[in-house]
């Protein structure tokens, strides 16, 4: 291959003087997709939280460890997904070690 | 992407459910229920300690009356009058059982059995119900807990986890399997670029990772076009959720090239080829098709591409110049579509590009799996083609005075809205700063008031007090 550098006939197409190096083009932080399983994953610990449910506890990790899946930026996005994290484990801790109801077992 | 939205659309459907659910498990039946039994124990409680007083006192009574009967009876009577105190200091379960038993309570161990049928019939029903309903039953009989829900869910998590791993390395291998046959030594792309890749130098990374799904492969040093970027956008296989929703919704692994032309090489083209229906939403959907170019007819007395195809361009003279006798033989030919053209999405020829870079060339691919990455290579190969073929191509005098008054018109209209957005953001301004102004003359005013207001008083203070100067003097 190394001849094919050297010559420069009109077989080659290569022009290494052309070459412009690869800049990443910068997205905005409004253009990224918005993170639903975030979102949903917020609502759900909340939800968990409030009304003592605890399928609802279970589904905020569910869809917490799908946003963490999915996540790309790790600076941006990590803020959220820790809230989401928070609100549902506490929907887990409150839901099984929290005062229990009156007649409930923890 | 439509995959995020049908994934918007499950979401709600499971908080539908789940919400459904909440309707059905209202824990307040459970509650009212225990809380029932906490207060039956109570007033079983104090009813034993009322019951015990009567019997104290008969006890005590009787000995004094048979004192002077044989001594049976006072053995007798005489434990049964000292347990009674004792009794008190016991435990008021031990005694009081025995009353219960006997006198009022009768009822009670009647009332233990029912619960455990009700509960037994209550597992029977769905899983979800049930941890809600042995978790909340009542303490005191042995709870049979089923962690169904716990069980579900952390398996759940466990193969997530489990997916994430495999899915990460199926779609690694998907890029890296591409990258082996287009973009190693000896490749097509090799041949035609000089630098590819993402870093300088001689060993840079050839694929750049930007996400579990988008993979970024560049090449740069070639005539006619400044370079190439080819993104691979692949299923979500490492997110066990949208796994099992492509399952229902399908999804394909794709992969975009942009060339980027050189201003100087490439002419005015409006150019477009795709798949009948996707054809249609292109042409109205992206700008600068809409604006300068339309579907084409198939022309009659030449071969043409496939059925299954559509193009659009602005004249068909052009159509005819880039749709040529190798293309069509080699891909979109009706013998060579059959085997090589399953993979072909869209391609798409434009010098008004909207975006950063106007002239570009963008090609979409589908992806087929790892092993059998040589389905594409005809395909792959259009795009080096393609680039010299747009590179050299000059439009003929005929086609250019088309092209050349539409894009005036285009260039025109641009101008004019550019204009009109600085003069609305020059207006928008000048209302900002007058406003502005205003509430700082309306605070002077208010300020000034106040000090004219205060200037009088001081006024009309010294005008007291000089008659006292005047008299002092």
């Amino acid at each position: 291959m190394s001849h094919n550098n050297n010559s420069m006939s009109a077989n080659d197409p290569r022009q290494p003087s052309a070459a412009k190096p690869y800049v990443a083009q910068p997205v905005a932080a409004q253009d990224l997709p918005v993170d639903y399983s975030g979102f949903i994953a917020v609502v759900f610990g909340i939800a968990g939280v409030m009304f003592r449910y605890k399928l609802s506890s279970w589904l905020a990790i569910i869809f917490c460890a799908q946003s963490l899946a999915n996540m790309k930026n790790v600076e941006n996005d990590l803020k959220q997904i820790s809230m989401a994290m928070m609100f549902a484990i506490m929907g887990l801790v409150t839901n099984y070690f929290g005062p229990a109801r009156p007649g409930t077992q923890s | 992407m439509n995959c995020s939205l049908f994934n918007l659309l499950f979401l709600l459907f499971l908080l539908i459910t789940s919400f459904s659910f909440s309707h059905v498990l209202a824990d307040s039946h459970f509650e009212g229920f225990d809380a029932e039994d906490d207060e039956t124990i109570e007033e079983e409680i104090l009813d034993h300690h009322s019951i015990r007083s009567p019997p104290v006192s008969r006890s005590n009574s009787q000995p004094l009356t048979d004192l002077g009967t044989p001594t049976d009876p006072d053995p007798d009577f005489v434990p049964a009058s000292d347990t009674p105190p004792q009794s008190e200091l016991q435990k008021p379960s031990t005694i009081s059982f025995e009353y219960w038993d006997e006198d009022e309570f009768e009822g009670l161990p009647a009332e233990q059995p029912p619960p455990e049928p009700v509960k037994d019939t209550e597992n029977a029903t769905p899983d979800d119900p049930d941890p809600k309903t042995t978790s909340k039953s009542q303490g005191a009989t042995v709870s049979k807990k089923s962690f169904t829900l716990e069980i579900v869910c952390g398996s759940f998590l466990i193969v997530f986890a489990f997916n994430y791993f495999t899915g990460k390395r199926e779609n690694e291998n998907l890029a890296l399997a591409w990258a082996a046959k287009f973009a190693t030594k000896g490749s097509i792309f090799e041949k035609n670029f000089s630098l590819l890749g993402v870093g300088e130098g001689e060993d840079s990374p050839l694929l750049l990772k930007e996400g579990q799904t988008v993979f970024k492969f560049y090449a740069t040093g070639r005539r006619y076009c400044q370079g190439l970027l080819a993104t691979m956008e692949l299923k979500s296989r490492h997110d066990l959720i949208s796994r099992l929703f492509n399952l229902v919704v399908p999804c394909k692994d794709e992969i975009t090239f942009e060339v980027y032309m050189n201003d100087e090489a490439m002419d005015q083209v409006i150019f477009a080829v795709a798949k009948k229906k996707a054809a249609k939403g292109m042409q109205k959907e992206v700008r600068d098709l809409q604006r300068f170019a339309g579907l084409m007819t198939n022309p009659s007395g030449r071969k043409w591409v496939v059925d299954d195809l559509s193009v659009i361009s602005e004249s068909k003279e052009v159509a005819g110049d880039l749709i040529t006798e190798a293309v069509l033989e080699q891909v979109f030919g009706d013998k060579a579509y059959e085997k090589y053209g399953k993979n072909f999405i869209s391609m798409q020829f434009s010098d008004q590009h909207p975006g950063m870079h106007r002239k570009m060339l963008v090609f979409k691919f589908a992806l087929p799996d790892a092993n059998n990455m040589a389905d594409i290579t005809r395909l792959v190969a259009l795009v080096p083609y393609y680039i010299d073929l747009v590179g050299r191509y000059k439009l003929s005098s005929q086609a250019r005075s088309k092209t050349e008054t539409a894009r005036v018109k285009a260039a025109q209209e641009a101008h004019k809205e550019l204009k009109n957005a600085r003069q609305e953001a020059l207006q928008r301004k000048k209302a900002e700063k007058k406003k502005m102004l205003e509430e700082a003359e309306a605070k002077l005013s208010a300020e000034a008031v106040r000090k004219r207001e205060a200037k009088e008083r001081a006024r009309q203070m010294k005008k007291a007090m000089p008659k006292m100067k005047m008299t002092r003097a």
